[in-house]
């Protein structure tokens, strides 16, 4: 038999392999590791397959919810375990390998150098890594799982037990009236404001950039200045500040503002088509500013040679702009571009505090301007409708990641890094 | 290669088949439990509402020394408590005691969060018919009351005298039409809400749910499109259509520009609970309580009895100790030092018509409301009444939608709800 194949079979029990290839303190090593990692995790790794797998069967010992999160936990550390197994495996292997060709194995010393030299970045990001798996991948995959429980307060801890559904919850959105309705209704709303919103406030982002920049342009920093002030203040309070100005019966935008032009009162708050209207323009007060002062940037590095070329051919300023400015822009800000379209999506802040989502629509479940985030956290916080909202969630996520890879792939900041 | 990829794939199904054997709780769930009594020196911990601690402090006091405990407080926001409850909990660092609206015992029941109690039909007495309904699920007590709130109206002194206060709604119907002028006001009230609205539309007669004999509420059973509760919308409706009620206090901000308008002396009288009684008293507002106005139909206006309680926690591990000191701090003589120094009207009957209750304007009001009151129900499906029942009462409010049609949405809507959601 050759040494790879009884050095891979003894490393059934992580180390004994390496014991064959004769590297002891290797071989210790690896057994110390496999055997404390047994020890320490045996108990999670029971209790959460069994609890992943069954979701409790006994009230009130069980708690649902709990064994679902160990049973993540246990899943992450079992993939750790395996990971750690096939590094093992493969090591013993290899070694033996050389041992069939006769080949000297490294040193333990010549190995650590190997690693630290070739593996560097892998060891200086491992930590993160690490982390970013209990604090980013461990939540998503928790409100992954969620969705497919029938988890809600009809089936929650500790008088009851919640359990696996498959794709009841899913099903239920497209299938129960009352939601697939509300559902259209409220994504429909949360892809025209996404669009508007954002394009509003990056074109006017530009185009104030673009007057402030030119050229004959006088007392640049005031105007800068002044047009940076929205970004200044805190965006909530704004908000909050805003949804009193637009008040229908006592608000200045009515009262004073268009008073004075003789317009009649708007129903700001209490129409939803101009509760729309009132939000959008106030998404381009507040996320203006931002575009501004990167698109003044940009500007800064546009080489002034291609308008002065440009000015020999006699192009126009109008030319000039869609053939030389937007382009350059364009290019630049993309990544910017795309994550004020995502933000705007899950823009959670303006609508719940402007006006908590209203007004009120009849026969909906939702407000006549939730996006689908507000709307999400009223089923959690007032229903608790756990399971529906993590199903929403996913969808909502698929929404999103759809549309940013999509714009992603058609820009082309990204293709020149990868 | 190939082959190692075969040996690999087999190891680690070796593996992982390994791990899943014996899975499970080893233990038959048999708790250990507290086998050894009275030898470790019990704590008990008490979860109180926000800023009411100091009204219970000489209670916990006299409790500690009779039984030899330690009762540990902390001051929560008593909305909020039972979401803590959910978390802390299970992990061990829950109260054994805790306040809350009565109106969420339903939802804690059928979560399983707080404790059945053994409550013998004389304490039960002791406490007024509303407020010991409201601690009940399926005939059976989980809580015992704390303090009794209902709205009120509240008039400023200043605009008008005491012995002018129409005592009808129709009244102040016709008062404010003689006010209002789109910057002043007359009567105000959050209409567009069924908190508040439900004063009008069940002195008409309509109801939430229907309640049999034993006072249980059948949810499918909902009366909020009946003929007295369209009455009652379309006299609401009136006052917005004609202009005494701005279009400005509809909706999320409504609550905020009514009471900012009653301080700034722009309307004359407006509905709201005792939680308003401090705030306008520090704006300096010269302000009179009352009990709310009788209707045309000769019946006064009803209002949601909110009850706080004192509930235990089931993860509570002394949970009879914690049982003890519920019905301690709620009986009579303790109940009347809290309301001496919270001002929380007690829930205790014979506290009533007990001097240092009917002393207190505000006081005097909420008992006398508590007479012409409806209790808020208590079941879960509840929650599912607030948000379409607002938003047809906004949209009757807009006078985007007749009452009748706008109550038959809402009706409709909520079944749809309790069926999709209340299996």
């Amino acid at each position: 038999m050759q040494h790879r194949k009884i050095a891979l079979l003894l490393s059934v029990i992580p180390g004994l392999g390496q014991m064959y290839n004769k590297q002891w303190i290797k071989g210790l090593l690896f057994l110390v590791f496999g055997v404390s990692f047994i020890a320490v995790f045996a108990d999670l790794l029971n209790m959460g397959f069994w609890g992943l797998f069954t979701l409790g069967t006994e009230v009130p010992r069980d708690n649902s919810i709990f064994l679902l999160a160990e049973g993540i936990i246990a899943i992450i550390v079992t993939c750790f375990g395996l990971a750690f197994y096939y590094l093992n495996l493969r090591d013993a292997y290899k070694n033996g390998k050389s041992r069939d060709n006769n080949q000297p194995l490294n040193t333990l010393r010549a190995e650590y150098q190997n690693l630290i030299s070739q593996g560097y970045p892998y060891v200086v990001s491992g930590p993160s890594l690490f982390i970013l798996i209990f604090a980013v991948i461990f939540p998503i995959l928790f409100s992954f799982a969620l969705a497919f429980t029938n988890y809600d307060l009809y089936h929650s801890p500790p008088a009851n037990l919640a359990d696996w559904v498959g794709l009841k919850t899913f099903q239920d959105i497209f299938t129960v009236d009352i939601w697939r309705s509300t559902f259209f209704d409220v994504l429909g709303w949360t892809v025209v404001w996404t669009i508007v919103a954002s394009t509003l406030q990056v074109s006017l982002g530009i185009f104030l950039a673009v007057l402030v920049n030119q050229k004959d342009t006088r007392f640049k920093k005031f105007f800068r200045t002044v047009l940076v002030l929205p970004w200044a203040v805190p965006g909530f309070v704004t908000i909050l500040i805003f949804a009193g100005l637009f008040n229908d019966s006592f608000g200045a935008i009515n009262l004073d503002i268009l008073a004075m032009f003789g317009i009649d009162p708007i129903p700001w708050l209490t129409d939803e088509n101009w509760t729309r209207v009132a939000l959008i323009l106030m998404q381009g007060w507040l996320g203006f500013p931002y575009i501004f002062i990167v698109t003044t940037g940009v500007l800064q590095s546009i080489p002034e040679d291609l308008y002065e070329a440009a000015t020999i051919d006699g192009a126009s300023i109008l030319a000039k702009f869609k053939n030389i400015t937007l382009p350059m822009i364009l290019i630049a800000m993309a990544p910017i571009i795309i994550t004020q379209f995502t933000f705007n999506f899950n823009n959670f802040n303006i609508i719940y505090l402007f006006n908590g989502g209203g007004p009120a629509v009849p026969g909906s479940t939702a407000g006549g301007t939730d996006i689908l985030v507000s709307w999400i956290y009223k089923l959690t916080m007032q229903s608790s409708q756990y399971s529906l909202a993590a199903a929403l969630t996913i969808l909502l996520s698929v929404f999103v990641i759809a549309i940013a890879l999509w714009q992603f792939r058609r820009t082309n900041s990204f293709k020149e890094g990868a | 290669m190939k082959m190692y990829k075969k040996y690999l794939g087999i190891m680690s199904g070796i593996a992982l088949s390994l791990s899943l054997v014996a899975c499970g709780p080893q233990d038959d769930g048999k708790e250990s439990g507290d086998t050894g009594k009275e030898e470790k020196p019990k704590e008990l911990v008490v979860w109180e509402d926000i800023l009411k601690g100091e009204g219970i402090k000489d209670a916990i006091a006299a409790f500690e020394k009779e039984h030899d405990v330690k009762v540990t407080m902390v001051e929560k926001q008593y909305t909020k408590q039972i979401e803590d409850l959910r978390l802390d909990g299970p992990a061990g660092t829950g109260p054994d005691v805790l306040t809350m609206p009565s109106d969420q015992t339903g939802t804690a029941v059928t979560e399983g969060l707080i404790k059945e109690l053994n409550v013998d039909d004389a304490t039960q007495g002791i406490y007024t018919e509303a407020a010991m309904a409201a601690q009940k699920v399926d005939g059976k007590v989980y809580g015992l009351p704390k303090a009794v709130e209902t709205t009120m109206l509240y008039y400023n002194k200043d605009l008008i005298s005491e012995a002018e206060l129409p005592t009808s709604l129709e009244g102040w119907y016709e008062y404010s039409k003689g006010v209002a002028d789109g910057k002043k006001f007359g009567f105000l009230a959050l209409f567009d809400q069924i908190y508040y609205a439900n004063s009008v539309l069940s002195a008409y007669g309509g109801y939430i749910f229907a309640q049999d004999e034993n006072g249980n509420y059948d949810p499918s059973d909902i009366g909020l499109n009946n003929a007295g509760a369209v009455e009652g919308a379309q006299y609401i409706q009136k006052f917005y259509k004609e202009g005494l009620f701005p279009s400005g206090i509809i909706g999320e901000q409504g609550i905020s520009v009514i009471e900012s308008l009653f301080t700034e002396g722009k309307a004359t009288a407006i509905i709201s609970g005792p939680w308003n009684v401090e705030p306008f008293t520090k704006a300096g507002v010269n302000f009179g309580v009352q009990k709310l106005p009788e209707l045309s139909n000769g019946k006064n206006m009803t209002a949601f009895i909110g009850v706080k309680s004192y509930n235990v926690s089931s993860y509570s591990k002394n949970p009879e100790l914690a049982e003890e000191f519920v019905k301690f701090i709620a009986n009579e003589e303790n109940s009347k030092k809290r309301y001496e120094i919270t001002q929380e009207v007690p829930a205790v009957a014979a506290l009533a018509s007990d001097p240092v209750v009917t002393e207190s304007e505000a006081a005097k009001a909420v008992a006398e409301q508590s007479n012409f009151s409806v209790l808020m129900p208590n079941i879960p499906q509840m929650n599912e009444v607030w948000t379409p029942t607002d938003s047809a009462l906004q949209t009757i409010a807009t006078g985007k939608a007749e009452p009748k049609a706008a109550l038959d949405q809402a009706v409709k809507t909520i079944s749809g709800q309790i069926e999709a959601k209340h299996k």
